[in-house]
């Protein structure tokens, strides 16, 4: 068994790359607007069925969709912070964070009910005609898809990182989350930093979503499943660092395979759960710190 | 409570009673068992989400080791009624053995600290006993759903006391001032952690007795199933959407969810959770005192007009 | 309004006529009448919980007046949202500085010209800074966590200069600092004020605040108590018993 541990080391860090992706976007959300939204899975399901639907009727390969589903996802994102999430921000921050919550659980519901009405209970995922290419390094199989999956993920994080630190609003954002107040003070229209950081969570979600649709595969319930991910990736890696978060991801990556080796692959989901329980134990106030 | 509502619920709990008596359609009768399952179900998860204001998102692992237990010894042999017991004495336990960490975490952070927990239980559950649970061919031919009935309904009937006698009592108050703020209610000597606890602690023995009620009522079922998060979701869409944190909301939640599931069912499959998950926000948002809210509103426009104050 | 204010040269830049405020249900600003004239240097002192720092956050448009009306440059400012605000030209440097503490002394500087108008006078108004604050040039890599109390409080205000304000607002800029650091601080704050800002200064520092201002009005329970000249004022009663606040209330 320990024999495998190599080859799941390899898969664990292939997906890890994604869990980093899809906490980058929980986190940017959180960290800013204080605002936790628990339905951030959900919208990585409705990235991951935009590139399925782009490829069955339109024929679009996954990763060119990336540039109609980013786009599609910043707007649905304003959308849901006008209509939704922006109505929460006034409250100040325990109340603030609770409320967002609730609503964040009643959009869940919502968008995975829509979910079965648009594409049915099943599992899909996106076989492309590249899709069973493998390259073997050093005795390891690394498949074609997954690898690609991972650059991708990293080089949307680094943009992130670039258009937090150098875009004038991308600065404004980090003021604002920073502090508000200040912010405002400082002549920033705060209002409009938490609807571009909403949207750029929003986006950050459909892009994952679209890599997990082309190397894995989607359902509507999968929403459940990457908001823990995300949850425990942001547990791990702390608020305020875009690098930190991927690598978080690239952590869970790793400790899910070795548990899957050591305990059996059943046992794969509950080593991060667990570790996220232990943790926000450990440090129920100071968790989310920068 | 007032007299009047004393007497209007025990004469709807005596007439309940005799519906299998009048009633013979099984149609029936089984949407009134899944409708007080949800009555119980949801006012349990009231007590700790509603009167004290602590989201427990992981409460179907409480419903699901009363499941689990009850299910275990009452196929073994055990009377179905001390099966329950045993169910919901797990539940208990399982929440003395988390809580005091659980309630370290406030406000979201409970929440989803909780929401991990069921999971944990769930996969693990899922894991270990992956077969599917079928009754023996015997019980399945002395099945009656008339005692199924009488179960949900004591349960429910149950759930619906234990919440009005705590909305009157010390430590319903107690929960309140812990609900309106935490910090506070430590300052004033409250004992926070103690008063969550055992509001916990009878949140979770009602979970666990309407596992078991599930547990004795289905045929067959996967043992995680009692565990999935649907079950969590399902108490917390039907108490907002009632009135959380009211004696009521919780009742008028769960009639309305139910009707409306079984309403669509024939159309739609889980058509009820794009409508409710949408009403859910809408509660959330405009109206976070639920439909007890609006039927207190409608009741008291005209009589506010016709005598203002007697 | 140029043309207005050339009719009136005596008209007041920042006019506070009759605000009230309050937070909840505590009333924390009654009726508040002052103004403020191009150039000037006002102090207002007063007590804690006299109602300056409400009187300020309702200027700067974090807080909405009850009632009453904030003119500047002869247009209401009620209702105006706080960023707009920067944007017209006040700039506050808030009490307890607020900066951002994941950021270097440059962000800092470069978000203060955040606002349209700021932006086009980025260059100029950084020179300003950097001639005022040298030290802000030399450590503009740096997060601000690594620099001293009184280097922050630079930070803080030549972040609020580089919106290019005509009025720039000080609340308690010298809370928490060495009284060496203090003076040089209050120092720069003439040097500002001949470059053209006015200025509204809420400091706790009675006797420095008067020596550096034009004028000064007294705030006691949420209204003006008193007004005048630094040195007049020094001489009020009203002034001796907010200047000994805490003294007078133990009596």
């Amino acid at each position: 068994m320990i024999a495998l541990l190599p080859q799941q080391l390899v898969l664990g860090l292939l997906i890890g790359g994604l869990y980093g992706l899809a906490a980058a976007g929980l986190s940017l959300v959180f960290g800013v607007l204080k605002v936790l939204n628990v339905a951030h899975g959900e919208l990585i399901m409705l990235g991951g069925y935009g590139a399925f639907w782009l490829f069955a009727l339109a024929g679009v390969d996954p990763f060119a969709s990336l540039v109609l589903v980013i786009p599609a996802t910043l707007a649905l994102g304003a959308v849901l912070y006008w209509a939704l999430f922006g109505w929460v921000v006034r409250y100040h921050e325990e109340t603030r964070i609770k409320n967002s919550l609730l609503i964040g659980f009643g959009l869940a519901l919502a968008l995975h009910a829509l979910a079965v009405r648009l594409w049915t209970a099943d599992e899909r995922s996106i076989t492309t005609a590249y899709a069973g290419s493998v390259i073997e390094i050093a005795g390891l199989t690394v498949p074609l898809v997954r690898l690609a999956s991972l650059v991708v993920a990293f080089a949307l994080i680094g943009a992130l990182h670039l258009l937090l630190t150098r875009w004038r609003w991308g600065r404004a954002i980090r003021a604002a989350a920073d502090d508000w107040e200040a912010a405002l003070l400082t002549g920033i229209d705060v209002r409009r930093a938490y609807v571009l950081a909403f949207a750029l969570g929003t986006s950050l979600a459909g892009a994952a979503g679209v890599l997990v649709s082309v190397g894995y595969s989607i359902s509507p319930s999968i929403g459940l499943e990457w908001t823990l991910k995300a949850l425990i990736v942001i547990v791990l890696a702390g608020l305020g660092s875009t690098f930190g978060t991927f690598a978080g991801g690239l952590v869970l990556g790793v400790a899910e395979a070795v548990s899957a080796t050591v305990f059996g692959g059943p046992y794969r989901e509950v080593v991060g759960l667990v570790i996220f329980f232990v943790v926000l134990v450990a440090r129920p106030q100071g968790l989310f710190a920068r | 409570m007032t007299a009047r509502g004393v007497l209007g619920g025990v004469t709807l709990v005596v007439l309940l009673a005799n519906v299998p008596f009048v009633i013979h359609r099984d149609d029936v009768l089984n949407f009134l068992v899944l409708t007080l399952l949800t009555i119980a179900l949801a006012q349990s998860w009231n007590i700790v989400g509603g009167y004290a204001g602590q989201v427990n998102l992981g409460h179907a692992a409480f419903f699901g080791l009363g499941a689990l237990v009850t299910r275990t010894l009452w196929i073994a042999g055990t009377p179905v009624l001390a099966a329950m017991l045993a169910g919901a004495a797990v539940a208990v336990a399982f929440a003395l053995a988390v809580g005091g960490a659980a309630f370290r975490l406030r406000g979201a952070y409970f929440a989803i600290g909780t929401l991990a927990l069921g999971e944990i239980l769930r996969i693990t559950v899922g894991n270990t006993l992956p077969e599917i649970s079928t009754l023996p061919a015997t019980s399945i031919a002395t099945y009656g759903l008339a005692t199924r009935y009488w179960l949900a309904l004591g349960i429910a009937s149950l759930s619906v006391l234990a919440v009005a006698w705590l909305a009157g009592s010390r430590l319903g108050l107690g929960l309140q001032a812990i609900r309106e703020d935490e910090g506070a209610a430590e300052a004033t000597g409250v004992g926070v952690l103690r008063l969550k606890l055992l509001a916990l602690v009878i949140s979770t023995a009602l979970a666990g007795l309407a596992g078991g009620a599930f547990a004795y009522y289905h045929i067959s079922y996967y043992p995680s199933h009692a565990f999935g998060p649907q079950w969590t979701f399902d108490a917390v869409l039907v108490t907002f959407i009632g009135g959380v944190g009211t004696l009521h909301g919780p009742v008028l939640g769960a009639v309305f969810y139910v009707l409306l599931k079984e309403y669509l069912a024939i159309r739609w499959v889980d058509f009820h959770l794009l409508i409710f998950g949408v009403l859910f926000v809408a509660i959330v948002l405009l109206l976070p005192g639920g439909l007890v809210e609006v039927a207190t509103k409608l009741r008291q426009l005209p009589r506010g007009v016709a005598r203002p104050r007697s | 309004m140029p043309e207005s204010a050339a009719a009136h040269p005596r008209a007041a830049l920042l006019d506070v006529e009759g605000v009230a405020a309050s937070y909840g249900p505590f009333l924390a600003l009654s009726d508040v009448t002052l103004s403020l004239h191009a150039g000037e240097i006002v102090a207002l002192l007063g007590s804690n919980g006299a109602g300056k720092s409400t009187l300020i956050r309702c200027i700067s448009g974090l807080l909405r007046p009850r009632a009453g009306d904030i003119r500047w440059d002869g247009a209401s400012l009620v209702g105006v949202p706080a960023h707009a605000i920067v944007e017209r030209g006040i700039a506050l440097v808030p009490e307890g500085r607020r900066l951002f503490p994941s950021m270097t002394v440059e962000e800092h500087l470069d978000l203060g010209a955040f606002a349209p108008r700021a932006r086009a006078e980025r260059a100029r108004s950084l020179d300003e800074v950097h001639a005022i604050f040298p030290v802000l040039h030399e450590r503009r890599k740096e997060l601000v966590s690594s620099l001293s109390g009184g280097q922050q409080q630079m930070v803080a205000i030549g972040r609020a200069l580089m919106a290019a304000p005509r009025l720039l607002i000080l609340d308690e800029p010298s809370l928490g600092l060495a009284p060496r650091v203090v003076e040089s601080i209050l120092g720069v704050l003439g040097d500002i004020n001949r470059r053209g800002v006015s200025i509204l200064l809420v400091e706790q520092n009675v006797h420095a605040a008067l020596g550096l201002a034009h004028r000064a009005y007294i705030l006691e329970s949420g209204r003006v108590a008193g007004e005048g000249t630094g040195r007049a004022l020094l001489d009020d009663p009203h002034v001796r018993r907010a200047y000994l606040g805490p003294l007078a209330a133990r009596s």
